[in-house]
């Protein structure tokens, strides 16, 4: 399939859990240091060249982006500049956003919305929070605030609703409860910051973090003492994680070292995939829910690119 | 790639400063303005003339490592880290290289290119908007292989403050990421370059992570969560902070620590502090990274990342940018690695009789490097003059009515939870005591600077008992380079270097009678000796003995080549505490680089009781030396002494990683968790340490105090004779 091309830098792209042509794509000025962002909407057709259904223009970088599980057209965002924006794409674009909730400190760089519950979402932010937020409320519901350093990236447990991780560059990874007032368990994952986590999706005690020291480590909360595995291979800090949502034991990762890496963590020899199509670092990697084996991936390139697992991402 | 195009594509020859005669304000409102109407953040330009102020940015190398004596002692101590290979890398630096970049910014006119390679410069002609943009991609796709890059003197591009603090902390942190495995320094370094170029004030820097963790801290957290997690519930201590919260935020930490000493309430309150602790602590500004170091380091990143051979390296932009910024950029201040000073926080300990932990005998055990334990010797001394040490400060106890602290302390955390009024009981009782010791010291000064011979030493004839004092000492031999350093002693008697070393030796081993003996035998072979000095001063400072402390340690101001100059020496006869704070302030601010400067300002913060601030100036210090053990423990004893014991234990373990048989620190852990109620847990940490030092007087009395709040009587016995056999098959760590 044909690559996407953004004019800024890729950040995030995420399946639509409802359409299984469409994603959306989180991208930034000037790396995100910088400058704006947007927010772009894509279709893919089977014979022919992605199209945008809908871009989203933002003051700030977006670092992150989140398909409602509720509403098939809402999309929350994460924009560098603090604020959590909701958009709707049924909405025409003068209406959009709909909502920009400001409420944290300092960055905000990563949104997860709830698939258990659907009526509510995580953000977390570089300001060592993270909040809980319902689509209804213009206010958050919970601040997580525990770690000491930014949180790169939380994620709600696929089976318990109430059940999230987090993500620090304190190095630990945190498991919350959302009825309770502090963290559950403390993971001090790794000896470097932690960029990014995300829940197994059929056992869910397991979890996957992943870090700048460049390993990808497979933890089971009822044993967090020892990691399952430890997944090394990627030659720079690994940015983001994911969890296949068709075979348990498969993990998609993307790095620093531009290359995005699937690995099964229960074979001897974990890498089973290994991209290379990106010409800079690989910052977001996503795998479609409803298509089995359909990655999609971005980077600091400018390009997105959607392919099948076991085919040549840049293959027309 | 459309910005690739732009970088690559007709770049004009970087001529930096070339593009200031034109006025770039009608460009950037033009350019600007005129684009899209959604681009908010850029709207506002503040007019602004180019000031080729290159000179600010390149502030004169300074040498620290030879600044203090005994400093080469540290090095073969450190493990090897890239840390000190960037050191030795500045100290290796090319002086040519410097002088071809400054006349590269001096002569614009004359940008170095090396032959036959692409430029890929950033577009420094045209409208501030794209300059900026063209330049931070190339500070992101900076690549590795001798790629040229002028100075860049950028145009003015009207950046605001919100701007550039954006710039500043999300370069900062992505630089982090990208060089995880560099040192803190180079990373800093990168920023710097960038942050220079752009002329963002660096001042505030974003702040930097927490420092690494160590698989070691695991078990610990695994030991403070003792219960399995339960989806619902949560661990066993955070069940204990709701059970048993007293949090009486006591202003008198006295108070606060006895509190800790005798009822597991206490560690709720310190749970709070470590909670609002943790992030305001970590939310210090870094330290500002003199330019000069980031140079060095990124030449040494563009080298290190040359090597990979990866094309897609090769040509990454990012990359470039690294070696960009490495040549040349910045002058950049050497980084300073200093020791960690002495023990004071030893004296702390002492001071608060197994309250806050034993960073206090860190302080005197003081590494090394760092200054020595004279101080700690001091108050160790203090105490022997009671008579046998072991008994006496529960002598003196058992003067304020209590007849067995031991059980005492057993029966307050037998009761559980500590009442309010008890804790004013134990408050005044210590005061009363501290009271009685102050005198009691004043009656104890002659009897100090004893120190005790070994028997039947094995190294009394040996030919070069210094050296291998030495090496012992490196190898983490703690009891026989003892040994060794007394047969040196015992040969020169004026050897203020084995002195020295000797009783850093005892303070590791947490043995302060001698380790301030020692100290003060140092201190009369060189009056003038930095280390001994701030050792002596941070003792007195532990000891509360103000002004004992503030002549030690302005003499270390008065004494030290770099700072002489600003301690004016008639301050020397009245000192004022707040007089000695600001002169080390304005030495602080003179060279931030200088790890000693704030380790001494962390002393004199705990001295006035401003544990953040001390908490501060140590992490400060700890950015500068990461890998000083010995700093980590003095770190760990200040938080405790702030009612952070669980942080402390964190930082214990720090130092236990950098060096595994520091006795002290395994000694001081147990003081933490004891502090929390966790009285098992530190058992086993007292037992480690007495294993590894049976000499240890102090951990004796605190595993006692643990045993009976334990309820652990039947072990007693085996403690009172020292029977380690027993109580390491009993409690094993």
């Amino acid at each position: 399939m044909p690559a996407f091309k953004t004019p800024f830098n890729g950040y995030a792209v995420k399946f639509s859990p409802f359409y299984e042509q469409r994603l959306a794509v989180a991208t930034a000025q000037n790396f995100g240091i910088l400058g704006n962002g947007r927010l772009h909407v894509i279709d893919l057709s089977p014979a022919g060249p992605i199209s945008e259904i809908a871009a989203f223009d933002t003051a700030d970088g977006v670092y992150d982006v989140s398909w409602s599980e509720s509403h098939d057209s809402l999309l929350i965002a994460a924009i560098a500049d603090g604020s959590v924006k909701l958009y709707d794409l049924n909405l025409p674009p003068t209406s959009n956003p709909v909502r920009s909730l400001a409420e944290h400190t300092r960055e905000t760089h990563s949104v997860d919305y709830n698939a258990v519950r659907r009526d509510s979402f995580i953000s977390s932010s570089w300001d060592d929070t993270v909040k809980l937020w319902t689509i209804d409320r213009p206010t958050s519901v919970r601040t997580f605030k525990e770690h000491a350093y930014c949180v790169y990236s939380a994620a709600w447990n696929p089976r318990h609703a109430d059940v999230f991780a987090s993500a620090s560059g304190d190095c630990t990874a945190r498991i919350w409860d959302v009825r309770e007032p502090g963290s559950t368990m403390i993971l001090p994952a790794h000896e470097f910051e932690i960029l990014s986590c995300d829940w197994n999706k059929y056992d869910d005690a397991v979890i996957a973090t992943s870090s700048v020291d460049k390993s990808v480590k497979v933890w089971d909360v009822r044993n967090y003492r020892v990691p399952v595995a430890v997944l090394n291979g990627h030659g720079y800090a690994v940015r983001k994680v994911k969890f296949s949502p068709h075979r348990g034991s498969v993990i998609v990762s993307c790095s620093y070292d531009m290359t995005v890496c699937m690995w099964d963590y229960m074979v001897e020899d974990s890498l089973i995939g290994r991209y290379d199509h990106h010409t800079e670092f690989a910052v977001g990697v996503d795998m479609s829910v409803l298509v089995e084996g359909l990655l999609a991936s971005t980077g600091w390139d400018e390009l997105v690119y959607v392919w099948q697992h076991g085919t040549d991402p840049k293959a027309p | 790639m459309a910005m690739r195009d732009l970088v690559t594509g007709g770049a004009a020859c970087a001529v930096p400063g070339s593009s200031s005669s034109s006025n770039p304000l009608g460009a950037l409102a033009n350019a600007l303005i005129g684009s899209s109407s959604q681009k908010e953040r850029l709207q506002e330009i503040p007019t602004s003339s180019l000031n080729p102020s290159g000179n600010n940015l390149y502030p004169g190398v300074v040498d620290p490592m030879s600044a203090l004596p005994g400093s080469e002692l540290e090095h073969p101590l450190h493990q090897q880290n890239k840390g000190s290979e960037f050191l030795n890398g500045f100290h290796a630096a090319n002086d040519n290289r410097l002088a071809e970049v400054w006349d590269g910014i001096q002569n614009p006119q004359v940008p170095h290119f090396p032959p036959g390679q692409p430029q890929l410069q950033p577009e420094l002609n045209g409208p501030p908007q794209r300059v900026l943009s063209s330049f931070l991609h190339s500070f992101v796709n900076s690549s590795h292989g001798g790629v040229p890059f002028g100075p860049t003197q950028l145009p003015v591009l009207g950046l605001s403050e919100g701007d550039k603090r954006c710039i500043r902390d999300r370069s900062s942190i992505m630089a982090r990421h990208i060089f995880a495995d560099r040192s803190e320094d180079f990373i800093n370094g990168q920023v710097n370059a960038l942050l220079s170029s752009l002329e963002i004030d660096n001042q505030g820097m974003a702040r930097g992570p927490m420092p690494g963790r160590y698989p070691e801290l695991e078990q610990y957290w695994g030991e403070s969560q003792a219960m399995p997690p339960r989806p619902h519930g949560p661990d066993g201590w955070a069940d204990e902070f709701s059970q048993q919260r007293l949090g009486q935020a006591d202003p008198n930490a006295w108070a606060l620590s006895f509190e800790r000493q005798h009822g597991a309430g206490g560690w709720a309150s310190e749970f709070e502090h470590e909670q609002r602790q943790m992030t305001s602590v970590d939310r210090m500004a870094g330290t500002n990274i003199p330019s000069l170091a980031a140079m060095e380091q990124t030449r040494m990143l563009a080298h290190t990342l040359a090597q990979n051979n990866n094309p897609k390296f090769q040509n990454s932009k990012f990359l470039q940018f690294v070696s960009k910024m490495s040549r040349g950029e910045l002058t950049i201040e050497d980084n300073q690695v200093k020791p960690a000073s002495g023990d004071w926080a030893n004296e702390f300990q002492q001071q608060y009789n197994a309250g806050p932990s034993n960073w206090a005998d860190q302080f005197a055990h003081e590494q090394v490097s760092t200054a020595p334990d004279r101080w700690a010797d001091d108050f160790a001394n203090e105490r022997v003059h009671h008579g046998p040490v072991d008994e006496q400060w529960v002598n003196e106890f058992s003067k304020l009515e209590v007849n067995d602290w031991a059980d005492e302390f057993g029966r307050q955390v037998g009761e559980g939870i500590l009442g309010d009024d008890t804790a004013d009981n134990w408050a005044s009782a210590y005061d009363e005591y501290v009271n009685e010791q102050t005198v009691l010291k004043q009656k104890s000064d002659s009897s100090r600077g004893v120190y005790v011979f070994s028997d039947l030493n094995p190294y009394v004839g040996h030919p070069e008992p210094l050296k291998e004092g030495q090496e012992l000492f490196r190898k983490g031999l703690l009891s026989e380079a003892v040994l060794a350093l007394e047969a040196e002693v015992l040969k020169n008697p004026d050897n203020a270097e084995g002195w020295r070393l000797l009783g850093v030796a005892h303070a590791e081993n947490d043995d302060d009678q001698q380790a301030i003996a020692s100290m003060m035998r140092a201190h009369e072979a060189d009056p003038t000796n930095l280390e001994v000095l701030l050792a002596l001063g941070v003792s007195h400072t532990n000891e509360l003995e103000q002004q004992a402390a503030l002549k030690y340690l302005y003499s270390w101001l008065r004494n030290h080549p770099v700072y002489g100059k600003i301690a004016p020496p008639e301050l020397s006869d009245s000192l004022y505490y707040a007089d000695v704070a600001r002169t080390f302030n304005e030495a602080a601010q003179m060279s931030p680089e200088d790890a000693d400067v704030h380790i001494v300002l962390g002393v004199l913060y705990n001295l006035s009781r401003e544990y953040d601030r001390a908490i501060e100036s140590f992490q400060t210090a700890l950015k500068l030396k990461p890998r000083d053990y010995s700093l980590w423990n003095k770190l760990g004893a200040t938080q405790a002494n702030s009612v952070q014991s669980a942080d402390a234990i964190y930082a214990y373990q720090h130092a236990l990683d950098l060096k595994p048989n520091y006795v002290r620190a395994w000694a001081n852990m147990g003081i933490s968790y004891a502090n929390q109620g966790m009285y098992e847990d530190s058992i086993r940490y007292y037992v480690r340490a007495l294993a590894m030092n049976p000499k240890a007087d102090n951990a004796w009395q605190y595993l006692r105090i643990s045993l009976s709040c334990a309820s652990r009587e039947d072990m007693m016995a085996a403690c009172d004779s020292r029977n380690l056999d027993v109580l390491q098959k009993e409690f094993p760590l």
